[in-house]
């Protein structure tokens, strides 16, 4: 909660960045510090989940117990109410209170729908384009963080499910490079995004986060062998887009870092570009290591973690896949170790350079 | 210096005209990371990988050639690696907590010797012995050592030989009464360094180590008296029900004192649980199935309304 003064403070200082005069809403930003909904403890925040989790679980064993579940008809009815019950809840009482009920119903009502569905035996694809325009029908009617992201993960599931019903698998690294691009944008227009509306800019955090969770789901599929059958020698497609937003990324990262001359710069690009190729076979690499680079970029903690401990994991699972003799694998990461530590000596001057000023 | 957060900034343009440029120059300058911090990744990243990917490779050589080497040399192996470890920690002139990891990973040594002793010799894997020499051998260093990771390592091995000793030994115990005793010793450890901590100031416990031993008590708690509740037959479980009420109180209490909300939610969701776990144990109807879960709706609410209450309540009597 900020007072008055604290605000006053903040727009003045706003001001000075600006060249126009502008004009701010004193009495809304007042309010919404009040009402400070996404500013709850971590422990509120969790117990609405698993609050909202677990009344789940409980319904959805009241519905099979109890037959509901041969009735399409109570199925489908039941599954609408609930979805546009937890919108209308979510729209029109913003408070977190109300998070636990919302969250609930969406989440129970999407179960009913597509059970209902199901039921009818519609054509599996449609189905599944009917969820993904619930998804985005969520998206463009409610402002609430949960709602949001867990639309954003209903999309991408619809993705995920074309794919396998259709059993056209490689389409995934298709999927894969449009989801990164999509990400990397996300990321680094956050300024263009904020400033063209209210509901851009509400619809921000949770699509970021949402758009992570699915871009890693998705690395995941084809990071672990056996998930999909996917055909090996086109993996390294989707390596492609991750690679490329780390190179399109790059002068940025240098802009900030100050290292302005072409030879550097260029011979920095230059093995970079090698360092990752020698990943192409694990798109999940130079994806998660994207992630770690965008959220560090744009100082996203929660981002810089996941990412973090993707990287990590994927690694990881590499090497663990990997039809190598212990032995070689050992003289591989031993070798791997010494290059990145000497990297590391070769550039600590540079990296140390400024702090002697 | 920094004058806004990203949350600020946010809602800020949202009520305001702020042009994308405008938007752009605040983020830089408040809220994305300057030189000085990408220096300091940039030199984290590229140590940590480093050294973890030469610490890996010497595994792996080792794990190549394990099975041909020597029983001596396994064994001769490990305790090489403890004794300089602990030689390090005692001579080595550096930062106290650097040590102490190090002395936390000697522990962790501890273990391996005598798992790779009983790999030798086949005594048998998840024998609740291999645990209970692990705890008992390490019980020196953490006494003298007064750091919680090391603490965290103890508690969890103490938990496990009780387990595995209830598992392989002692059959006849009841699983609430297994889970009951392990409830009683975590929350005794837990007291006994919060009175330590205030009266005594002997050992201050870090926040987040009093959060992870709570947790583990209210599950433990929890999974007792479910259990309890489906089982129907353990009669130690009255005794189990009147420890947790007068532990749960003390807590209550203590939460309030403290002005702490974690305690308060760990406990009342842990009592939420409990209620449902009776609630579908009374009837076996579907409907009561529906009753649960309109119950916790309810019940989370109104605990998430209780909470924010008191949490604003704190604020103004703090501020």
């Amino acid at each position: 909660m900020k007072s008055r003064a604290q605000i006053e403070a903040m727009l003045n200082y706003v001001q000075t960045v600006e060249n126009n005069a502008l004009q701010f809403d004193e009495e809304a930003i007042l309010r919404a510090y009040e009402t400070d909904e996404d500013n709850q403890s971590l422990g509120i925040k969790v117990l609405s989940v698993f609050g909202g989790i677990l009344a789940s679980l409980a319904f959805c064993g009241f519905f099979f117990v109890s037959g509901l579940y041969d009735s399409t008809g109570a199925l489908l009815m039941f599954g609408v109410l609930l979805i546009g019950g937890a919108i209308v809840l979510a729209t029109q009482i913003k408070k977190v209170i109300i998070d636990t009920l919302s969250v609930s119903s969406f989440i129970i009502g999407l179960l009913l729908f597509g059970f209902g569905l199901a039921k009818l035996e519609l054509d599996e694809n449609t189905l599944t384009l009917v969820f993904m325009a619930i998804g985005v029908g969520t998206l463009s009617i409610t402002r609430n963080y949960i709602l949001c992201f867990v639309s954003v993960l209903v999309i991408n599931g619809s993705f995920l499910t074309l794919i396998i019903s259709n059993d056209k698998y490689d389409v995934i690294h298709f999927y894969i490079s449009l989801l990164t691009v999509v990400t990397a944008y996300f990321f680094l227009n956050e300024s263009k995004i904020i400033a063209a509306g209210k509901a851009p800019a509400k619809l921000y955090s949770p699509v970021r986060i949402g758009l992570i969770f699915s871009l890693l789901s998705a690395l995941f599929i084809v990071g672990k062998k056996g998930i999909f059958p996917l055909l090996p020698h086109l993996i390294w497609l989707s390596s492609i887009s991750a690679v490329g937003a780390i190179i399109f990324l790059l002068p940025k990262i240098l802009d900030v870092l100050e290292i302005t001359s072409k030879k550097h710069r260029i011979s920095i690009a230059v093995f970079s570009l090698v360092a990752l190729s020698t990943t192409a076979l694990c798109p999940a690499i130079s994806g998660a290591m994207l992630i770690v680079l965008l959220s560090f970029f744009t100082n996203y903690k929660t981002g810089l973690a996941i990412g973090i401990i993707a990287f990590i994991y994927f690694v990881s699972q590499y090497y663990y896949d990997l039809s190598f003799t212990l032995l070689t694998k050992s003289i591989l990461m031993f070798s791997t170790g010494i290059l990145l530590a000497g990297f590391y000596l070769l550039t600590y001057k540079k990296l140390m350079s400024n702090e002697k000023v | 210096m920094k004058h806004l957060e990203r949350a600020d900034i946010h809602t800020i343009s949202t009520h305001g005209n702020l042009t994308e440029a405008g938007v752009e120059r605040l983020l830089k300058e408040n809220v994305y990371n300057n030189k000085t911090a990408w220096q300091s990744f940039l030199r984290l990243f590229f140590v940590a990988l480093g050294v973890g990917f030469m610490a890996a490779g010497i595994v792996f050589f080792f794990a190549y050639n394990w099975a041909s080497l020597h029983k001596f040399a396994k064994i001769g192996l490990i305790l090489a690696l403890m004794v300089t470890t602990v030689g390090l920690v005692l001579f080595l002139k550096s930062n106290i907590n650097i040590r102490n990891t190090m002395l936390t990973g000697a522990a962790v040594l501890v273990g391996v010797l005598f798992a790779v002793f009983g790999q030798v010799y086949q005594t048998g894997a998840n024998a609740y012995d291999f645990f209970l020499a692990w705890t008992i051998f390490i019980t020196l260093w953490v006494v003298v050592s007064d750091f919680a990771p090391l603490w965290l390592l103890y508690l969890i091995l103490i938990n496990t030989t009780l387990y595995l000793y209830a598992e392989q030994v002692a059959t006849d115990w009841p699983e609430t009464m297994v889970f009951g005793l392990q409830f009683v010793i975590n929350t005794s450890v837990l007291i006994a360094l919060i009175w330590l901590g205030k009266h005594r100031k002997l050992v201050q416990a870090p926040p987040w180590f009093i959060s992870v031993v709570t947790l583990a008590c209210a599950t433990f708690a929890t999974l007792a008296i479910c259990i309890g509740i489906f089982a129907k037959y353990a009669a130690i479980f009255p005794i189990i029900v009147c420890v947790t009420a007068i532990v749960y109180a003390l807590g209550i209490g203590y939460a309030l004192k403290l002005k702490s909300g974690f305690f308060l939610s760990v406990v009342a969701f842990s009592l939420i649980v409990m209620v449902s776990a009776v609630l579908v144990e009374i009837s076996d109807g579907e409907s009561m199935l529906l009753l649960v879960s309109l119950f916790i709706i309810a019940s989370v609410t109104l605990v998430i309304r209780t909470l924010m209450g008191l949490q604003k309540k704190w604020k103004n009597a703090g501020s």
